[in-house]
């Protein structure tokens, strides 16, 4: 044993090192894996779709930068892409708040049918949401809703409220309740502790279910589908399926819609990256 | 300036829960430094809780300064409490933490900036204002809980076991630095432990609390050498008073095969309730020796027993013994004691260093003379230390 006292060290580098290899080697392919679709679509929406019929794969030559101002001018992406900010932006907005709201009242305060409200959020996420679209659909039409962005907001709204207080519940329950007992020491009524320690302190959690959230909504497609009938309220999604249908020759197009409507998401990602990760290792609040 | 007063204070959770707090009877001078002192569970911290405003109270009053307080929100209390677990921001810099309190209070920006300062002076926390608490050590967390409270000027300081989560040599630091701290704001502080050291050296006066019920009320060194009860007997002192259940034989003495001890400290009047029943006789382990005193050895108090441990802590050695009643006892020898497992041995005590309690009731039967060595310090404010 203590003739090989420098051997354990040296072995344990070198496996250090391998594990290391082998996790770089791992994370470079599954980021070709991932990469890869995205930059062959990247580069479709910059060639015609003649040049795109002649060789799938080819590298642009030239860049057809017109494409973009084709779609988003002619084609009325500029129209769909407003729709859906505005869409996805209310119902996000909504949704965190009043999700947050909840999520605190649940994990905090003691009331009669506290953990009935709780059950029944949670009994709906595990439901599929498709079982309430024709429901949904008459309740609409009744408030005179059906096709407009108001209704679909709303709709977005109460998809994405029960996964977010789920969420957000798990999170604040964990936040230590003598945090709470200081604050009010410290001269702090229930609303101000929400907003100047609950917010900040879930903050990771609240940016983890604000992306989700975005993203989800951003790529919603049936609810869209089946809710809004006029050209001009489309959200991305269904102008992407729209500008099949009319041009479905029309590839090089199609990606240059699909680019325009991915640019959202990867910019969330951005900002958002590093929050969304914090609020996903989040073990325990400290 | 405030005097905190709890008339007959009790508290159950729910509608059907058990009592937690039973009757609570306490009032808090000003600028007195109360401790609450009782084993785990006994209600302590629920009873603070009750008067931070943070648990409703389910009947009595509370009074502050003559106000009564039962229904004021504890934001509106003027109350400042240091918690156990400290319950720093976690999202906000020492500094930050430090001026919560005043920020809401609407002090001026530039007071707040004094009086943060000046508390960070005091603590020694000024290199420290711009970090946020994952970046300080225990003993420093606990000084910026500690400011927290300070910095406030509270009328009123409530103690929640500060020091609990700190480290043997800290916590003496801190338990100094707190008295200190008292001694320099002169304010009403009500301080929970469950540790008697705690209560003994901090406490102008102690409220030694058992199952919801309060024990006894009294400065330490009173309550020391005059506990109520054997709750009170057991709890303050390390380790705690030996008990023997014995009949009182003769009326002014004790003796069965085991034990022998004239009863010195009662007059004949205060025993004859007693005679012919069962008491608990109480000796400190400190007090009993292996060899009788020179004088008066014929006066000496005496117990017989069975070595059934040997504990050397280096300063002192402990030494378990079995009586022939099957009572185990504690004694508090000098470190040079030498002894054999299953050896007799005789302890034996002055007379005057006896406690005696009813054995039904479990109260004191009260003493017209002090016991041995007593030297309580007279007049208003802090006692001596425990000896
Ligand atoms: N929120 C609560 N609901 C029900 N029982 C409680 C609650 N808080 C404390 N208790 C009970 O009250 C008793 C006293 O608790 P506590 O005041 O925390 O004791 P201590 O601080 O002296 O250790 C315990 O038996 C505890 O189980
Ligand atoms: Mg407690």
């Amino acid at each position: 044993m203590s003739a090989d006292g420098t051997l354990p060290p040296a072995a344990g580098r070198g496996g250090f090192l391998a594990s290391r290899t082998a996790l770089a080697v791992v994370i470079a392919a599954y980021t070709v894996y991932t990469l890869a679709p995205f930059l062959w679509l990247a580069t479709m929406s910059v060639r015609t779709t003649g040049e795109i019929s002649a060789d799938h794969y080819a590298w642009p030559r030239p860049f057809h930068w017109e494409q973009f101002r084709i779609a988003w001018v002619d084609s009325d992406f500029a129209t769909y892409f407003w729709n859906s900010t505005v869409v996805v932006v209310a119902a996000v907005a909504v949704v965190t708040l009043v999700g947050a709201a909840a999520a605190h009242a649940l994990a905090r305060y003691r009331f009669r049918g506290n953990r009935i409200i709780y059950g029944v959020l949670f009994s709906s996420i595990i439901f599929p949401p498709q079982i309430t679209l024709i429901s949904l659909y008459q309740i609409l039409v009744d408030y005179g809703l059906y096709n407009s962005l108001l209704g679909l907001t709303l709709v977005y709204v109460s998809l994405q409220l029960p996964l977010t207080v789920y969420l957000l519940e798990g999170f604040f329950a964990r936040i230590p309740q003598d945090l709470f007992d200081a604050a009010k020491m410290d001269g702090y009524g229930d609303i101000e502790i929400f907003r100047r320690i609950v917010l900040p302190i879930g903050m990771p959690a609240i940016a983890t279910t604000l992306i989700l959230n975005f993203i989800q909504l951003w790529n919603e497609f049936l609810f869209a589908v089946v809710l809004i009938t006029d050209p001009d309220k489309r959200t991305l999604p269904i102008g992407i399926r729209a500008f099949m249908g009319d041009h479905f020759q029309d590839i090089g197009m199609i990606a240059a819609g699909v680019m325009i409507s991915v640019v959202p998401v990867i910019l969330a990602y951005v900002f958002f990256s590093e929050k969304l990760i914090r609020g996903m290792t989040a073990g325990a609040v400290k | 300036m405030a005097v905190v007063q709890l008339s007959k204070i009790c508290k159950r959770y729910g509608s059907g829960g058990p009592v937690v707090v039973d009757n609570v009877d306490v009032t808090v001078g000003d600028g007195e430094f109360m401790v609450l002192l009782g084993p785990s569970g006994c209600g302590k911290s629920t009873t603070l809780r009750m008067i931070a405003g943070l648990e409703t109270i389910s009947s009595g009053t509370l009074a502050i300064n003559g106000r009564t307080m039962n229904d004021v929100p504890a934001k509106d209390r003027d109350i400042a409490m240091v918690f156990q677990s400290y319950a720093l921001y976690p999202h906000m810099t020492v500094a930050e933490n430090l001026a919560f309190g005043l920020r809401r209070r609407r002090t001026p920006p530039a007071e707040v900036k004094r009086r943060v300062g000046e508390t960070a002076a005091i603590l020694g926390l000024v290199p420290y204002l711009d970090r946020k608490p994952q970046a300080l050590s225990g003993g420093q967390r606990q000084r910026v809980a500690l400011g927290r409270a300070m910095v406030r000027e509270p009328m009123v300081f409530l103690f929640d076991e500060p020091l609990s989560n700190l480290d043997a040599a800290l916590r003496v630091n801190t338990r100094n630095e707190l008295i200190k701290q008292h001694h320099r704001l002169a304010s009403t502080m009500i301080y929970v432990t469950h540790d008697q050291v705690e209560a003994m050296t901090m406490g102008t006066r102690i409220c030694v609390m058992n199952g919801g019920r309060v024990a006894q009320v009294g400065r330490p060194l009173d309550v020391y050498w005059n506990p109520a009860d054997t709750f009170v007997a057991r709890f303050l002192g390390s380790p705690p008073m030996n008990l023997f259940t014995v009949p009182l034989s003769g009326g002014d003495r004790i003796r069965t095969p085991a034990i022998e001890t004239p009863l010195a400290r009662w007059t004949p009047a205060a025993l004859a309730p007693f005679a012919g029943r069962e008491v608990v006789l109480g000796v400190r382990a400190e007090d009993l020796h292996l060899a009788a005193a020179s004088a008066g050895a014929a006066e000496t108090g005496r117990i017989r027993g069975r070595v059934f441990a040997v504990e050397p802590l280096g300063a002192e050695t402990l030494l378990a013994v079995e009586t022939e009643g099957g009572t185990e006892c504690t004694a508090r020898l000098p470190r040079d004691t030498r002894a054999d497992v299953g050896a007799v041995v005789d302890l034996f005590f002055r007379p005057d260093a006896a406690f005696l309690f009813d054995a039904r009731t479990t109260a004191a039967i009260p003493a017209h003379v002090i016991p041995a060595n007593t030297m309580v310090a007279g007049g208003p404010g802090r006692a001596g230390a425990m000896p």
